[in-house]
């Protein structure tokens, strides 16, 4: 009984076959492929059509491993080793079926290599992303970068137009001008954080700054909207709040601006409440409260997660101009200092954005000495020789009409490196200082500013240098300075920004 | 009298070696990736009429090995052509062309070798002209198993040049 079950249970997995020097199958116990004795054994798989070269090879093994052979309905993964001998005994041919021990190896191989050949396409995917985005990021950079230049002309011209004698009506023209210009600028200012925010390049600059003042500064701005709109403003500012705290004060007002503007635009009847408080003053920190209220159309439930969205508005109604970048550059500007901005809304009844932000608050903090940046404050009785480093025509001109209005300069235009040195060093006439244009066509202004720099003469290299830019992020900022560059003039700019940052460095 | 030759492929793993085998020997083509493990060896007769004559080749289907001097020894015996796929979508798999293809040269003299950048229907021309200096200048034939372009072509003509 039991040799009956073996028999039916244990399967032959080798065999033997002798075959002569032409491939002919002398003799095989035909366990795996048979009949194939008197064959050709090149007839039985094309495999065995490649040994024949083999069998006059004297005295030698070969070993293949896991090779797939099928003869008649009879499929395997084998191995497969032929042995000769001298010429006169015939060759030994011996297949050995592993096809259970191969299967399985099979399948860890199909896992691993569709896992391998998964993750290389996803990081090529990936890559391709990442360029593109990239690529998306530098073309809104530049496209930012290059609308500046027109924006400033049409910022300074509607400024010289303005002092030209208008009528009402033309006044009112003017007037649409200027804010639309005004809008644009935000705008564009605010596609170029954008553009930062998603490669990860904006980061807070952290300098003591008046607090107080800022605020003020703000509540100022809101009475106007207030009243602009017909609406009702409350504020209350915290009277325990510190004066001077160390902390981004250009980041904290562009957020606040943005929650306030938000607040105004979406409230056509009603109230805009702006109310700031001291949480705690704790371990050389303190949490401040933020809160903007209003009674404006408040927004959905279902559209609360969506508000911070880029180039998201909920509300599409054309009423509601903007591009919907506002409040996603303010959430990422707050999470940045570790905080985050909640929302709470009623649909139809109001909103209130709130946040706490930290700030450094020790008595040793003090605000960074200033000359007085005032224009009135130079002096009268002096002609003063500017040298602009421009290639915009534009910019060139809204200089020259905004420092030919004022009657006390001298102002003289280059471009070239070349031409730079050989002003500065012209001792017949010495500039009392350097306007430079940081994206130059054929150069880059911080490079010209490092030439003025190593100057021979002390008067040359000592002489102020102002950067005219757009690029005004961190680490920009840093390679200004290392030039050698004293300060920096924002583009688009307009005849207060350019006169009182010129006022600070005029003797 | 009859002419048989045998022909081996080598390249990474999911280069496509099996499918343009399978296009060329059975005219099919599969979306569906199987590993090979070992080898599998398939036959297809060439008639090549310029010559008079009929070659049978003989075409070794290797496992895919991302290290070449790791293929096992005992599958090149005998060989007398090699056809070299990359896949030129994937840059691991041609990345070390230069230094495999002196492999195959220095182990292997005086044995013809295609180069062949399959999957050229998921690229454009201008990817290909692109990457010339990559492996464009390597390369003989860019091939499609899923299309069948080149395909025919890469065989036949090392069929000609073996029996030269």
């Amino acid at each position: 009984m039991l040799q009956a079950y073996k028999e039916k249970h244990a399967k032959a997995v080798i065999q033997y076959s002798i075959i002569d020097f032409n491939g002919i199958v002398l003799e095989s116990d035909n366990v795996l492929f048979s009949p194939i004795e008197t064959k050709n054994i090149a007839d039985v798989h094309p495999f065995f059509e490649s040994l024949i070269p083999l069998l006059t090879v004297e005295n030698e093994t070969f070993t293949f491993s896991c090779i797939h052979l099928e003869y008649n309905n009879c499929k395997i993964t084998s191995d497969v080793i032929l042995q000769t001998f001298n010429s006169k005994k015939s060759p030994l041919l011996i297949i050995h079926d592993l096809t259970t021990h191969y299967n399985n190896y099979q399948t860890t191989a199909q896992v691993r290599n569709e896992s391998v050949i998964h993750s290389q396409i996803l990081e090529l995917k990936n890559d391709y992303l990442k360029e593109k985005e990239e690529f998306k990021n530098a073309f809104i950079a530049n496209f930012s970068h290059e609308l500046r230049d027109p924006l400033t002309g049409i910022i300074t011209f509607s400024d010289i137009l303005e002092q030209s004698g208008l009528n009402h009506q033309q006044l009112d023209y003017l007037n649409v001008l200027k804010s639309s210009s005004s809008f644009l600028k935000d705008m564009i200012d605010d596609i170029l954080d954008l553009s930062k925010i998603e490669v990860g390049k904006l980061d807070l600059v952290i300098d003591p700054f008046n607090l107080h003042a800022l605020l003020d500064d703000l509540k100022l701005n809101c009475i106007v909207k207030a009243k602009q709109k017909g609406l009702t403003f409350h504020y209350n500012f915290d009277e325990k709040l510190p004066k001077i705290v160390g902390g981004d004060a250009l980041r904290l007002r562009q957020v606040l601006t943005n929650l306030i503007n938000n607040a105004f635009k979406f409230t056509n009847e009603g109230s805009v409440t702006f109310n700031v408080s001291l949480n705690q003053i704790r371990a050389q920190k303190a949490s401040i409260h933020f809160e903007v209220i209003d009674t404006g159309i408040g927004i959905k439930e279902e559209d609360v997660d969506r508000i911070f969205n880029s180039f998201t508005q909920v509300n599409n109604e054309d009423s509601y101009k903007g591009a919907g970048l506002g409040l996603s550059i303010s959430k990422y500007l707050v999470e940045l200092t570790k905080s985050k901005i909640t929302v709470d809304s009623t649909y139809g009844e109001g909103s209130k954005f709130s946040t706490n932000i930290n700030f450094r608050a020790t008595p040793s903090l003090k605000l960074p000495r200033q000359k007085p940046a005032s224009f009135s404050n130079i002096k009268k009785d002096k002609k003063y020789n500017i040298l602009l480093v421009e290639d915009s025509e534009i910019t060139q001109l809204s200089v020259l009409k905004i420092l030919a209005s004022k009657g006390q300069f001298f102002l003289d235009i280059v471009f070239t490196p070349e031409d730079v040195i050989s002003k500065i060093t012209n001792f017949d006439n010495e500039f009392d200082l350097v306007l430079m244009d940081i994206k130059l066509k054929e150069n880059s202004g911080d490079e010209i500013a490092q030439l003025i720099r190593k100057l021979p003469e002390k008067q040359h290299r000592r002489i102020p240098i102002i950067a005219l830019t757009a690029k005004v992020f961190k680490e920009d900022l840093k390679r200004y300075k290392k030039a050698g560059i004293n300060d920096v003039i924002k583009k688009p700019f307009n005849e207060a920004s350019l006169l009182e940052k010129m006022a600070m460095y005029l003797k | 009298m009859k002419i048989s030759k045998k022909i081996v492929l080598l390249g990474h793993f999911g280069v496509g070696k099996s499918s343009l085998i399978r296009r060329f020997v059975e005219n099919t083509f599969s979306e569906d990736y199987k590993v090979t493990i070992g080898v599998h060896i398939l036959k297809k007769s060439v008639e090549i009429p310029e010559e008079g004559k009929d070659v049978s080749l003989i075409i070794w289907d290797l496992e895919g090995n991302d290290d070449i001097t790791a293929t096992r020894l005992s599958y090149l015996l005998g060989t007398n052509g090699f056809i070299y796929v990359f896949d030129v979508t994937r840059p691991s798999t041609y990345k070390n062309l230069k230094n495999d293809l002196q492999f195959i040269k220095d182990k292997h003299k005086n044995i013809p070798v295609k180069v062949v950048g399959n999957k050229n229907d998921l690229v454009t021309k201008e990817f290909l002209k692109q990457n010339n200096d990559e492996f464009g200048r390597l390369t003989n034939y860019y091939t499609s198993a899923k299309t069948g372009n080149n395909v025919e072509d890469l065989f036949n003509t090392l069929a000609i040049e073996l029996i030269k």
